[in-house]
């Protein structure tokens, strides 16, 4: 074969060997073996998804972390909870003894009612502006004072309201008791009147949900008007029916030591792996009303201390022992939940860590082959150059002379 | 035979000698001239003359000069140049959308999963306004993400678009140089030379220009060179060239017409203009298509979420994200539905603590939407194409450099000068006209003797 000119030939060997050097370079300083997608197009796209759970993992972690100080705070409350009635046991049992005075009983009711104002008050914790024991109605106080009367806000002595006004579909109003610590909720359909609530109440009267004698009625002022037929009995209500108005407990109706709960039963639930997530929160409901009304076993214990015989003191001190278990036995979840929350935090560290090794063995360099590469193609580049510098100028001219 | 017979085979072999010479300094001085074939000297032993039944041979006579070419060469070099202009237009394109699909701080990919995380952030304290500000912070960004994404494969798009139009008035330039370039060899040719020379050398140059931007076929006539593209639509015959023109298309893309006005946009498939088209109607609407689908069916799936659930005022969760009801534009006109915070739909009862629907929310991650894909894989899928396509394209590009290079070895060791070569011819001939010249100053001694002959006998 001819050889004739050389030069795009050495350059063609020069831009190779520079790509390749350039190339090299890029791997060592980057770290990385795919800097562009098209580098590796498998592993590119294997990083999206990879990047993707990665994105997740942190997230969980943080979302634990978050969960777990609000779980931790409920907790706390509830160690007081639990606190507060063994005292409260402690003192019934001291109340139910013969040998106690009217003068005695009346000193340990009125400390039951300072533990009582302090149950109540960690049952309304917030935590960053959310109480923590209202289910997911977490924007206002779950357990209010209670009143024997409420009424609605439409309505007037010159415009009554009747049985007939129709209600707006949809609407909802609810009645917590509590006595029975129960909550009747009714939600307006269409074609409803306030007859329909009035017989609600009835049905939920005789179903247990609201203290007997409960009534809705429409008062001498017009209002509709729905009340306890006890001194003792209480109840909260809200509504949001336009045809009714907001309902307002009547003043000097509040009932002494009664507190209804105004949250639901709804509980929470946040992901904190990838198929594990964990209830949040505990509705009140639950916590102080499962199977026992903790504050109605309460504010029977200060009622029998009052007024009651050594018998009923006996008694009411029972219901609250049986309480007190009872809220043990809603504790124990959420501590479980709590261990739960702490395993999976060191779980999810490691989980960070076999993430990004798995990244980096998708798309990272070997720094050992890389490092090699370049030598070898910084060795390959000085070579070309170097013969490229000993060959071009060499031709049958110089050797004329 | 006498003297002066000697003496005229003497300067036409002189004649000879300064041709050749006059050849090598030319070689020498184009050794560095892009597309100069070498030429060299066609030197013939003249006719012998018969005298006495004596055959005397009488000389060297300059024919004249040949280029030496390689036809066959010439061709698969244009051919190679099409396939490499063709595969590097379409890899300069894609290369400009890559990093937009790479992962970065703002890429699709990373957007999205801003977006759940946000959304999953919420979860655990869903009444809280900072976190759900950062979720729609986030569906902002996504937004942004799908547009940015978009806007960067139409701006390519339109980009390529201008290029086609310049492409075809480049190509009818071309055209019309290598058409006047036909009669003027095809005379050369009548007036006896065995080659078009400098002129051929014009011709092959402009030919291989016109393969870098179109697929050009070449045939060989009477007339000159042939020129075709495409499916046979004729460029250049004879001393007549034929204009491409350009015309905007239902699409809104420029169509490639031929002189009839036949549209011969399909049938370009190599060369710069080839890659070009095939990049803007094939590659880059394919890519579009799946990130507009993508973009529609990810928004629907959110707002579905959405319509599951109850805002903080209560109300049913309105439209999260606003897209056109059609695929096509998606990705450009997807945005954040809701400037109010509380309209985040996170509650799955009604009230406010809830945060039962944005179990619904983060669920379109891991669900599967129409496409039969969740929106990490589609995405994913996506990128996979990006890249395959580059890097096919790169190889493609690289190959085809490569074998280039081999190829125009190749013919340069055919028509390339060596200037090794041309100093040893320039030694030769050198010593062949020093001998001639020997031959001229002998002759002369020998017709001086022969003068002086005479003049001595008359003494």
């Amino acid at each position: 074969m001819r050889v004739t000119n050389m030069v795009s030939d050495v350059q063609y060997a020069m831009q190779q060997s520079q790509q390749n050097l350039a190339t090299a370079l890029q791997q060592v300083s980057t770290g990385l073996r795919v800097n562009q997608l098209s580098d590796d197009p498998g592993a590119s796209a294997n990083m999206v998804t990879s990047l993707a759970s990665s994105a997740n993992v942190d997230q969980y972690t943080k979302n634990v972390s978050s969960v777990l100080s609000q779980m931790q705070t409920a907790d706390s409350s509830i160690s007081s909870i639990v606190t507060s009635l063994n005292t409260a046991v402690t003192l019934g049992t001291e109340g139910a003894t013969g040998t106690a005075s009217t003068a005695n009983r009346a000193a340990i009711a009125t400390e039951l009612e300072g533990l009582l104002t302090s149950i109540v008050g960690e049952a309304n914790t917030s935590f960053q502006g959310a109480y923590l024991f209202g289910g997911t109605a977490s924007s206002t106080a779950p357990f209010v004072a209670a009143s024997t009367t409420y009424t609605s806000a439409q309505g007037s002595a010159a415009s009554p309201l009747t049985a007939a006004i129709a209600l707006t579909a949809g609407s909802v109003t609810t009645i917590s008791d509590a006595t029975t610590g129960e909550t009747m909720t009714f939600t307006a359909a269409a074609g409803d009147t306030i007859a329909t609530l009035q017989s609600a109440v009835a049905s939920a009267v005789s179903a247990g949900t609201l203290s007997s004698g409960t009534t809705a009625t429409i008062d001498s002022n017009g209002q509709l008007s729905i009340a306890t037929n006890s001194t003792t009995d209480g109840v909260a209500v809200s509504s949001n029916d336009a045809a009714l108005g907001s309902m307002t407990a009547v003043s000097g109706t509040e009932v002494a030591n009664a507190y209804a709960y105004v949250g639901n039963n709804s509980v929470n639930k946040v992901q904190v792996g990838d198929s594990l997530s964990v209830a949040t929160n505990l509705p009140g409901s639950n916590l102080l009303g499962s199977g026992t009304n903790v504050i109605g076993a309460l504010n029977s214990l200060i009622t029998a201390l009052k007024s009651g015989t050594s018998t009923e003191i006996g008694t009411a001190t029972t219901a609250i022992t049986t309480a007190l278990n009872a809220v043990n036995q809603e504790r124990s979840p959420l501590d479980s939940t709590i261990s739960q929350l702490d395993s999976q935090e060191s779980y999810l560290s490691q989980e960070t860590l076999t993430l990004s090794t798995a990244q980096t063995a998708l798309v990272g360099a070997n720094l050992a082959d890389a490092a090699t590469n370049l030598s070898a193609a910084e060795t390959t580049n000085n070579a070309v150059l170097a013969a490229a510098a000993k060959v071009m100028p060499n031709t049958l001219f110089d050797y004329m002379k | 035979m006498s003297l002066s017979t000697s003496l005229n085979i003497a300067v036409e072999a002189l004649n000879a000698a300064t041709g050749a010479l006059q050849i090598t300094n030319n070689n020498i001085a184009n050794a560095n001239t892009t597309g100069y074939t070498r030429e060299q000297v066609v030197l013939q032993e003249s006719a012998t003359t018969t005298t006495d039944g004596i055959s005397l041979g009488n000389g060297v006579s300059l024919e004249g000069y040949q280029s030496v070419r390689d036809e066959l060469l010439q061709t698969r070099i244009e051919q190679e140049t099409q396939d490499q202009s063709g595969a590097s237009a379409s890899l300069s394109s894609l290369q400009a959308i890559e990093p937009t699909f790479t992962t970065s701080t703002t890429d699709i990919g990373t957007e999205m999963s801003a977006l759940f995380s946000s959304i999953s952030s919420l979860s655990t304290t869903p009444t809280s306004s900072t976190l759900q500000e950062a979720v729609l912070a986030a569906g902002q960004n996504l937004a942004t993400a799908f547009n940015t994404a978009s806007n960067t494969l139409t701006a390519q798009e339109s980009g390529l678009n201008t290029q086609v139009t310049e492409d075809v008035s480049e190509i009818n330039q071309l055209s019309s140089q290598i058409a006047a370039l036909n009669p003027q060899i095809v005379s050369l040719k009548a007036s006896g030379q065995k080659d078009g020379g400098t002129l051929q050398d014009q011709q092959d140059a402009l030919v291989l220009k016109l393969s870098a931007l179109t697929n050009v076929s070449v045939t060989q006539t009477d007339n000159g060179e042939t020129l075709t593209t495409g499916n046979g639509t004729a460029l250049v015959v004879g001393s007549q060239s034929y204009t491409l023109q350009t015309s905007t298309g239902t699409d809104g893309m420029q169509h490639v017409l031929d002189q009839s006005g036949n549209d011969i946009t399909s049938s370009l498939t190599s060369g710069d203009l080839g890659g070009t088209i095939q990049t803007r109607d094939a590659t880059i609407p394919g890519l579009l298509t799946q990130l507009d689908t993508l973009a529609n069916q990810f928004a629907t799936a959110i707002n579905s979420a959405q319509a599951s659930g109850y805002d903080q005022d209560g109300d049913k969760g309105g439209d999260f994200f606003t897209v056109s009801s059609t695929v096509v534009g998606s990705a450009a006109s997807i945005k954040v539905a809701i400037t109010d915070p509380a309209k985040i739909a996170s509650s799955s009862d009604g009230t406010t603590g809830s945060n039962g629907n944005l179990t619904n929310l983060s669920a379109v991650q891991t669900t599967k939407l129409a496409s039969g894909k969740t929106p990490g894989d589609a995405y994913a899928s996506l990128v996979y194409q990006v890249g395959s396509l580059t890097s096919s394209a790169n190889a493609e590009s690289t190959a085809a450099a490569a074998t280039l290079v081999q190829l125009n070895d190749q013919l340069k060791s055919v028509s390339g000068v060596s200037t090794d070569e041309e100093a040893a011819n320039l030694i030769q001939y050198q010593q062949a006209y020093e001998a001639a010249a020997r031959i001229v100053s002998t002759v002369q001694s020998l017709f001086s003797i022969t003068m002086t002959m005479g003049t001595a006998a008359a003494e």
